[in-house]
């Protein structure tokens, strides 16, 4: 045991100084004791910071630099915004898709509406003269992937099934909207938006046959006030 | 009907408002610590941990976010115990511990639980660690029997350790709202990093009984009247006519209210008691103050004002407009809220967890007992107290470099005659 004349306290540690006057302690201490707490071990700096910096600071200049190109020799388009959606979806892809710790569920789910939304920016403000693609194509068969995507990975990790409901449930809502396209008369090729709902309804009927406590638990625990 | 390990739990009404409040330097989480008499074997603590967790669904469990709350649903993961780092409290990773809400931590002969206050207080806790500590002992070959005091593996959980008992016992018709100036902040150069500096002091149980009974206190009006005369001396005296030190001291005493009202419940289930006054004179004494808290104490434990303070935070979360507002939103509607009603209203918390009860069997194996809570930016130093058969604990917590407040709180002691011995993370070392 040490000791520290002023504050007249006893310590064992192989520290010098009395933790608190910060005089000299006296007497020595055992020397099999191991210190009572840990040493510090100074966390890794991460250098991802400096890098993530370094592409913003890039990311916001171009954007910038596009804005102001469009606006200068106006034309009636706002082509800009094209590649400034490239950008921001290539951000959020990263943020989302490789860095986030959200659930997978959630991560598919706002991809395919970013990259749908992306898409339909592409096709009607680009250069091409043929519209409609994106909705007739693209909406139906990437939200048909999605829904696929999904209840895959409920089957493969079947043991939180739970966790992933809520977003394919969302999915599956937003399947309705390329039908109701079609009865709009919007979409013109009918058949990519009709297979996309028919999954959508296969899937929704086979959680109600199947798991039909499971959603009413998931929907009470994520709705209750 | 007892509690499957695959439930959901509701956050009960003081833990809606810690994970909109919390961050890397207000962690809000507490740590209780066993110290063995022998040596940590790590993967027997791991198979002891997994085991009491099948005991205590309630803290097998992660964070979710609902439309309208926040709640805490099961976590599938598995639960892995960690090496004591040079940490105290800090915040919890969801990353490093599969979004588990409390870690359990070891080194040598330690094994300590650091908590999220959402999901319990200092009394759940405790109980957690000594069902923990059962198990290791017994997995480790001891005779050692629970003797009604540990909640074992065997046994099944029960309703009513899970219940929300703010709720049950909240009184609608007595919620006063009373409003509160800000307290005096204790001043200090902070640490950097969010690194938080820990100094224990152990006394003898009955020699500090002794001397608070024959100032006829009780030991925590003891504590915190002594405390506001530490602060006074070493932070506001000779000092008073700055601006700063006219804001009243309050010390937030948390009042463990399963001894008021018949509740059994791991969860949060305390209230406080405060200390208030604004000590811009010269000439307080020690009396003077013991006085204060004696007087504070009494008028803040009747059954009146403890259940009006519970209903106060009741009613502000029954609230229809604030229960159906959507959690995006309500989530800022909850900060505002706390900084009416928290943190920037105390100086100091000081928290007695009381006295830690072993069974005869396993005391052979267990040294001591430490408690401490994390420090931040407003409450800067904080104090827990507890006693386990004869030794008193006092761990302070800071999140300044000084320790003068340290030093002259147990100054009073020794200089009195009592034997204190320090126990020390030596933070300074770390800067
Ligand atoms: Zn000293």
């Amino acid at each position: 045991m040490k000791h520290c004349d002023k504050c007249n306290i006893t310590i064992e540690t192989k520290q010098q100084y009395c933790p608190l006057c910060h005089q000299v302690l006296s007497g020595t201490g055992d020397a099999d004791k191991m210190e009572t707490y840990p040493d510090y071990v100074s966390p890794r700096r991460m250098i991802l910071p400096t890098t993530k910096k370094v592409i913003m600071f890039v990311s916001i200049l171009s954007i910038l630099i596009l804005i102001v190109i469009n606006w200068a020799g106006f034309d009636g388009r706002y082509w800009s915004l094209i590649p400034i959606g490239g950008i921001l979806y290539f951000w959020l892809l990263v943020r989302i898709g490789v860095f986030s710790r959200r659930n997978i569920g959630f991560r598919f789910a706002s991809l395919t509406v970013l990259l749908i939304a992306f898409m339909i920016l592409i096709d009607f403000e680009g250069e091409s003269t043929v519209h409609g693609w994106s909705i007739d194509y693209m909406m139906p068969l990437l939200l048909m992937t999605c829904n696929l995507a999904i209840s895959t990975t409920i089957w493969i990790r079947l043991l939180d099934y739970r966790d992933y409901f809520l977003y394919l449930l969302v999915i599956i809502v937003f399947s309705i909207a390329p039908i109701v396209l079609v009865f709009t008369k919007v979409v013109t090729v009918t058949w990519p938006s009709i297979a996309s709902f028919g999954v959508a309804i296969a899937i929704l009927l086979f959680i109600v046959f199947f798991f039909p406590k499971s959603i009413k638990e998931e929907f009470k625990k994520r709705f209750h006030a | 009907m007892s509690v499957k390990t695959t439930d959901w739990f509701r956050l009960d009404n003081s833990g809606k408002i810690f994970p909109e409040v919390s961050n890397q330097r207000e962690t809000n989480t507490f740590r209780v610590q066993v110290a063995l008499t022998e040596e940590v074997d790590p993967d027997i603590l791991q198979m002891a941990t997994l085991g009491i967790l099948d005991r205590y669904p309630m803290f097998k469990v992660r964070m979710k976010h609902g439309f309208f709350w926040n709640y805490l649903d099961y976590n599938t993961k598995p639960f892995q115990i960690q090496k004591m780092s040079h940490e105290v409290c800090s915040a919890l990773n969801p990353r490093e511990n599969n979004c588990y809400l409390f870690k359990v931590l070891y080194r040598n002969n330690l094994i300590a639980i650091e908590m999220f206050h959402s999901l319990a207080d200092g009394g759940g806790v405790v109980m957690l660690l000594q069902s923990l500590v059962y198990e290791y002992l017994k997995l480790k070959g001891y005779d050692v029997s629970p003797d009604n005091i540990i909640k074992t593996k065997y046994e099944r959980p029960v309703e009513e350790e899970y219940e929300d008992a703010n709720s049950k016992y909240y009184n609608a018709k007595n919620r006063k709202h009373v409003p509160e100036q800000r307290a005096y902040r204790i001043k200090g150069t902070m640490l950097p990093d969010n690194l938080t500096g820990l100094i224990s002091g152990t006394m003898n149980t009955n020699e500090i009984l002794e001397l608070v009974r024959s100032k006829e206190l009780t030991m925590t009006e003891y504590f915190a009247g002594l405390m506001m005369h530490v602060i006074y001396n070493t932070q506001i005296r000779y000092r008073t006519h700055l601006k700063g030190n006219q804001a009243p001291v309050k010390i937030f005493v948390p009042v463990n209210l399963r001894k008021h009202f018949p509740s059994e419940t791991l969860r949060n289930f305390s209230n406080f008691v405060k200390t208030n006054m604004v000590m811009s004179r010269d000439d307080i004494t020690l009396e003077e103050l013991f006085d204060h808290a004696k007087q504070e104490f009494k008028n803040g434990m009747t059954k009146e004002e403890l259940i009006r303070k519970m209903s106060e935070n009741v009613a502000f979360e029954k609230n229809v407009f604030l229960r159906f507002m959507p959690y995006f939103i309500k989530r800022y509607a909850l900060k505002i809220g706390y900084n009416m009603l928290g943190m920037k209203l105390n100086t100091m918390s000081l928290t007695n967890i009381g006295k830690v009860v072993f069974p005869k069997s396993m005391e052979p194996y267990i040294f001591d007992v430490t408690a401490a809570v994390y420090s931040g930016k407003y409450n800067t130093v904080n104090c827990a107290i507890l006693s386990y058969r004869d030794k008193l604990k006092i761990s302070f917590s800071r999140s300044i470099l000084e320790t003068n407040m340290e030093r002259e709180f147990f100054r009073h002691f020794t200089d009195k005659g009592i034997d204190v011995s320090i126990e020390s993370n030596f933070v300074e070392e770390f800067v």
